[in-house]
């Protein structure tokens, strides 16, 4: 009897702790492949995750994951590297992925939380982890300004790797419809309105879109006026000065004349695509998602710079990502250092751009026949993106610690500005003196 | 083994053996007990713990204690009043979903028989089966501000002019979160009420017919009071898990938007905890919630004592 109950028991209890190890097993698996020399080999390939935001757009998606794809078949193949695609809404899933003590190689980082990262999140500089030699080499083929923008206290912890302006699009029937020339597009702010009054007037659609809730445009509309977001030891905000009230303003005749197309950036850009809206301000990364809804559609795209206030030089701000890295191993490095050498050298650029839509950061690429220039040639677009180029200003990295909760309290003042009756300049300088608060406490 | 112990002496009837068998119960639950306290009391105390820390949960970093500093930084939140209201919002919108609408529907199909019966329960149920992000995104295309079905009725019908951007409105955010939300509980309430209802006594309701009571002095007079357990367990669950429920339709409709009018607190937390990389943060709000709902708790399981009827 005894004996039996002692059985029992130990059964019990045995089952009860197999319950609990296999529960708190799952955690804690770390795949790193097979190989635990500190060479590559391609017999025994080096797994790397790479966690992507393209890969969450339909319109990105088939263009990211054909560049993921060629990447593996052919230097990873040949070096022994293999890259998983990790699909990240929001880029959200790499940090509680992070936090959960999964394996995160390389993130499609935004630019604003750089910072942010680099602080708490065990982003790796890039001189610290790869050979000097071959970095300077590759990013002397790159736009500079671009390389800058990804520099923290004089080292790189974000690469830059997908990278569009803001450009106008412009629905060529509708334009056409409301008896404007889609050839002459609208250059001034002023200009815009004008149209987009006319596009609802003749056709009942609306005229122009885009969304409060756009995460990066915004800026460069502030910007264009001549405003800033902060000053420059990044200590107070300064968008609620005269020139980023006068912005946000001239923005609200837009909505307050009922000619906005409203909605989230999402639900904009699908009304566009739809040929719902006259114009639209959005991102080339679209470019290749609204040119095949044009065609679907029967109407052509064309496009336009940002538009300007006045005689002012507009200012888009960059948007798109940099690749950041966090490797845990001298192998995993090498590993690494093989995917973004690939992916933002001529082969991956000629993919991004041609199939996503981004801009070529090696610009030449674009007068080559070997890779940009026929597509180029037939997407004078790309071109209105490239001049651009030259007039970008970074999107503000906000101090780390900081980033989402003041970028959050910007977002919703201008959403509350441009939405509601609410003063423009009332609702600015509330939002500025919360952040101001919270980055007094940094 | 077994004829080991079968051949075992009678005598061997001991002290040991009688505390043994005494343990005996307590050593059968131990799995239970060990389970519950590590995925639900362990969790509990340390976010009580993490409360008063500054921490992103990254491994690697340590937490940083800052006291009462995160109850502070909480209540000066601009978007945490507002959290407060809709979660109260959320949670008392709820109820007409969870309990009237399925405690009527479920007495109306009642005297359907056979397959009419299934067919009429699978058609209320199938909402509640549905995936979440799933009924988000078809939603969203309906409720579409140019191109939704929605929008176009509406427009048709000469009801209003311009589109309505649902999820970019103040007013309509939340309450198209709560009717989606309500959609899908309607389902799973109706199915409860439905078997409470079969569970009561059918002499009852023939009695009354005899004595010429109507169809809806039998539903209030009969059916009503003998389901009031389970109108309490439902009052009960809906409370406390509206929140929840609408957290999925939040994240994929609103994010918590315009300007954090449709956000909740346990959406709140969560960005907070994911996407701020403040887990104190989040810890000190999820502590204030896990009392506040405690407290009405312990008061619906009061109230559920003393209105509750039992028919034995």
């Amino acid at each position: 009897m005894k004996k039996i109950f002692a059985k029992r028991a130990a059964a019990a209890l045995l089952a009860g702790t197999l319950a609990l190890s296999v529960f708190t097993g799952c955690g804690d698996s770390k795949e790193t492949g097979g190989n635990t020399g500190s060479e590559l080999d391609p017999e025994n390939p080096t797994k790397v995750t790479f966690y992507s935001y393209s890969l969450t757009y339909p319109s990105m998606k088939p263009g990211m994951e054909h560049l993921i794809q060629e990447f593996n078949d052919t230097v990873g193949k040949e070096k022994g590297v293999i890259v998983e695609g990790v699909p990240d809404a929001n880029m959200s899933k790499y940090k509680s992925d992070i936090q959960a003590g999964q394996q995160v190689d390389i993130v499609q980082h935004g630019w604003n939380s750089l910072d942010d990262s680099k602080e708490n999140m065990g982003i790796k500089a890039y001189e610290d982890v790869f050979p000097k030699d071959e970095l300077e080499e590759h990013f002397s083929g790159m736009e500079q300004n671009a390389v800058k923008l990804g520099q923290i206290d004089g080292k790189t912890y974000g690469l830059a790797f997908t990278f569009s302006t803001p450009i106008l699009y412009i629905n060529g029937t509708l334009f056409e419809q409301a008896g404007l020339d889609p050839n002459d597009p609208p250059k001034t702010w002023d200009e815009v309105l004008a149209a987009a009054k006319q596009i609802k007037e003749k056709t009942g659609k609306d005229g122009f879109g885009l969304s409060p809730q756009n995460g990066w445009v915004t800026e460069g509309v502030i910007f264009s006026n001549g405003g800033s977001m902060l000053n420059s030891d990044r200590t107070k905000a300064t968008f609620a000065s005269k020139e980023g009230v006068e912005a946000i303003s001239k923005w609200k005749e837009f909505f307050t004349s009922g000619v906005a197309a409203l909605g989230t950036d999402s639900e904009v850009s699908q009304a566009f695509m739809a040929g719902n809206v006259g114009m639209h301000i959005q991102s080339t990364s679209l470019l290749s998602g609204i040119l095949s809804s044009a065609e679907a559609g029967g109407w052509k795209v064309y496009g336009a710079a940002m538009p300007s206030f006045g005689e002012k030089t507009p200012a888009p701000v960059n948007s798109g990502s940099c690749l950041a890295v966090r490797p845990d191993s001298d192998l995993k490095a090498k590993a690494i250092w093989e995917f973004i050498k690939y992916v933002t050298g001529d082969e991956g650029y000629t993919i991004i751009t041609s199939e996503i839509g981004y801009l070529p950061l090696r610009t030449y690429l674009a007068d080559d026949e070997k890779y940009l220039k026929s597509f180029v040639d037939e997407n004078p677009l790309v071109r209105v993106n490239i001049d651009q180029l030259k007039n970008v200003k970074p999107v503000t990295i906000w101090p780390a610690g900081t980033a989402t909760e003041c970028f959050t309290i910007f977002t919703d003042a201008i959403t509350r500005s441009l939405t509601t009756d609410a003063d423009v300049e009332e609702t600015l300088k509330e939002a500025q003196s919360q952040i101001d608060k919270i980055l007094a406490q940094q | 083994m077994k004829t080991a112990a079968m051949t075992a002496p009678p005598g061997a009837v001991s002290h040991k053996k009688i505390s043994l068998a005494k343990l005996k119960p307590y050593l059968f639950m131990l799995p239970a007990v060990a389970l519950i306290g590590f995925w639900v009391y362990k969790p509990l105390c340390q976010t009580l713990g993490l409360a008063g820390y500054k921490w992103s949960m990254v491994p690697g970093t340590t937490p940083e204690f800052v006291g009462l500093q995160n109850f502070t930084k909480l209540f000066s939140n601009k978007d945490f009043w507002p959290a407060v209201k809709n979660t109260l919002f959320y949670t008392l919108g709820l109820l007409p979903f969870s309990i009237v609408l399925p405690l009527f529907i479920a007495a109306a199909t009642q005297t359907v028989r056979g397959r009419a019966q299934k067919v009429y329960r699978a058609l209320f149920f199938v909402p509640m089966i549905m995936a979440p992000v799933a009924v988000s995104v078809i939603f969203q295309w309906l409720l579409h501000p140019t191109n939704g079905l929605v929008n176009k009725l509406l427009i048709d019908l000469g009801i209003i002019e311009q589109g309505i951007a649902f999820f970019s409105n103040e007013t309509f955010s939340r309450l198209m979160i709560l009717l989606i939300t309500g959609w899908k509980m309607i389902g799973f309430s109706t199915l409860m009420f439905s078997a409470a209802i079969s569970g009561v006594n059918r002499e009852y309701y023939e009695s009354a017919k005899l004595d010429g009571a109507s169809n809806i002095r039998q539903f209030f007079t009969i059916t009503l009071p003998l389901l009031s357990p389970t109108v309490m367990l439902m009052v009960m669950m809906s409370v406390l898990f509206a929140s929840q429920w609408t957290f999925a339709y939040i994240d994929v409709l609103s994010q918590g938007g315009p300007y954090g009018s449709s956000t909740n607190i346990y959406y709140m937390m969560y960005k907070f905890g994911f996407s701020d990389m403040n887990v104190g943060l989040s810890a000190a709000a999820a502590a204030l919630f896990f009392i506040v709902f405690g407290l009405i708790a312990l008061v619906m399981m009061r109230l559920s004592k003393k209105y509750a009827f039992y028919d034995n």
